[in-house]
């Protein structure tokens, strides 16, 4: 399949994210000519584990992530970011998770927003907001490239694709960029060529960055 | 959702009732492998003790995982008069890191098996499973390769079909009807009650290894 990175919107210090960036970001695409094509959906949840003891929650993983990610409807993927370990599972695993009553959901996120086509690449902009809210926490974007499905051999074309985005974005002085951290996947097992397994860590590692903004923005406030 | 019967046969009888099962189901039968392992929720973990069955099937050319969960079964005076155990039943394949990852929740090892037989798949009133089984204990940790029978001499027979709320009343009824041209042979009931063999098992197999299979018995 082809590869993908997945970008998010990191503020500048002191700043928040809000749904004027996220408009702009959207003309932004446009702008460059991007051609709208439809909507997508990703959905993020942090389990915490159903301990009769509160206090022995440490002895099981706190980074408990479970993904559902826009190409693979009928699958989901579970990872422990701290022992690097991502899983690819049919998406009724969530129903023998629920049936087991070890974990519960602490925190369920969604990304959602417009995809649009671009030559041979394929954009999505999406919004985070907690599932039954449409409070906005985050901004997330997938940059696919897809004639090529080697990450490394990629690599080259998205660096240069990135430039040209952020040089559009910058002439909007949003107080703020993307982002892009790229994980080490072979320390998750997984090789060169791209699955959705590689898509389902990548939004680990966003989640993670979401939940260190939103402490950080915490921390000054308090 | 899934109906389920189960018996026992001895092996000396394993070859007629694979006989009987590919003239009832006209299809072929496919050899089965499965390396099944029994997790548990390690004592601190969970609103309750939850146990969930990793199967990974051998007989792939790649090894393939699938998760197993088995709930309660379905209970009242309607479900003790039948004679098929309703239970929910749910499954998922996943990748092969599954065991990893079940250790790093916080679930421990139970107990393994490997089951070494044949199965049957076909359509007759409901999609019907027929499995036929020697069970085996691994002597070292997961070593599948030096495996011995838990029951020298016996094997075990399963015949599970999918159902749903709404048609389950007649999956029991196709499983029901299916286990009567087997009785000669073996006799099947809810799982944990045993009802041993049968003792018509080694005339009805003479009979089938005589004919092979053509005489409806």
């Amino acid at each position: 399949m082809p590869l993908k990175w997945v970008l998010h919107w990191q503020p500048n210090a002191g700043s928040t994210v809000n749904s004027q960036i996220l408009s702009e970001v959207s003309q932004c695409v446009e702008s460059i000519n991007g051609l709208k094509q439809g909507r997508w959906k990703a959905t993020i949840t942090l389990y915490k584990p159903h301990t009769r003891e509160p206090s022995l929650a440490a002895e099981f993983p706190r980074d408990f992530l479970g993904v559902s990610v826009p190409e693979q409807p009928n699958k989901y993927y579970f990872i422990i970011r701290g022992q690097r370990i991502v899983l690819e599972a049919d998406s009724s695993i969530q129903t023998i998770m629920e049936k087991l009553q070890s974990y519960k959901t602490r925190i369920a996120l969604n990304f959602d927003g417009f995809q649009y086509q671009l030559g041979d690449f394929q954009l999505r902009v999406g919004k985070v907001s907690p599932t039954h809210s449409e409070n906005l926490r985050g901004i997330v974007m997938e940059v696919e490239y897809l004639p090529i499905s080697s990450m490394e051999k990629a690599r080259q074309i998205m660096g240069e694709f990135l430039e040209i985005w952020q040089e559009a974005v910058s002439k909007r002085s949003l107080p703020g960029q993307f982002m892009h951290i790229e994980p080490n996947f072979a320390e998750y097992g997984l090789a060169d060529h791209y699955t959705s397994q590689h898509t389902a860590v990548q939004y680990a590692i966003v989640m993670a960055q979401l939940i260190a903004t939103v402490q950080a923005v915490q921390s000054v406030r308090n | 959702m899934e109906c389920v019967v189960q018996g026992i046969i001895e092996t000396q009888h394993v070859e007629a009732l694979e006989i009987l099962l590919q003239g009832l189901c006209g299809v072929l039968k496919e050899r089965l492998r499965i390396h099944e392992i029994c997790l548990k929720s390690g004592p601190n973990l969970g609103a309750v003790a939850s146990e969930v069955r990793l199967l990974c099937d051998l007989e792939q050319p790649e090894p393939t995982w699938t998760v197993r969960h088995i709930g309660g079964a379905m209970r009242g005076a309607g479900a003790e008069q039948i004679s098929v155990l309703v239970r929910t039943m749910v499954e998922s394949k996943v990748s092969k890191n599954v065991l990893r990852l079940f250790y790093a929740l916080g679930y421990k090892l139970d107990h393994e098996l490997l089951r070494v037989g044949f199965a049957f798949h076909f359509q007759r009133g409901a999609q019907i499973t027929v499995t036929v089984s020697s069970v085996n204990k691994m002597l070292k940790l997961h070593a599948t390769d030096e495996a011995v029978p838990v029951t020298p001499g016996i094997q075990m027979v399963e015949v599970t079909a999918p159902a749903s709320a709404e048609n389950y009343t007649e999956v029991v009824s196709a499983v029901s009807s299916f286990c009567e041209y087997l009785a000669p042979l073996l006799h099947l009931s809810k799982p944990g009650i045993s009802t041993g063999v049968v003792p018509t098992a080694a005339a009805a197999a003479a009979s089938l290894m005589s004919d092979g299979g053509g005489t409806t018995l």
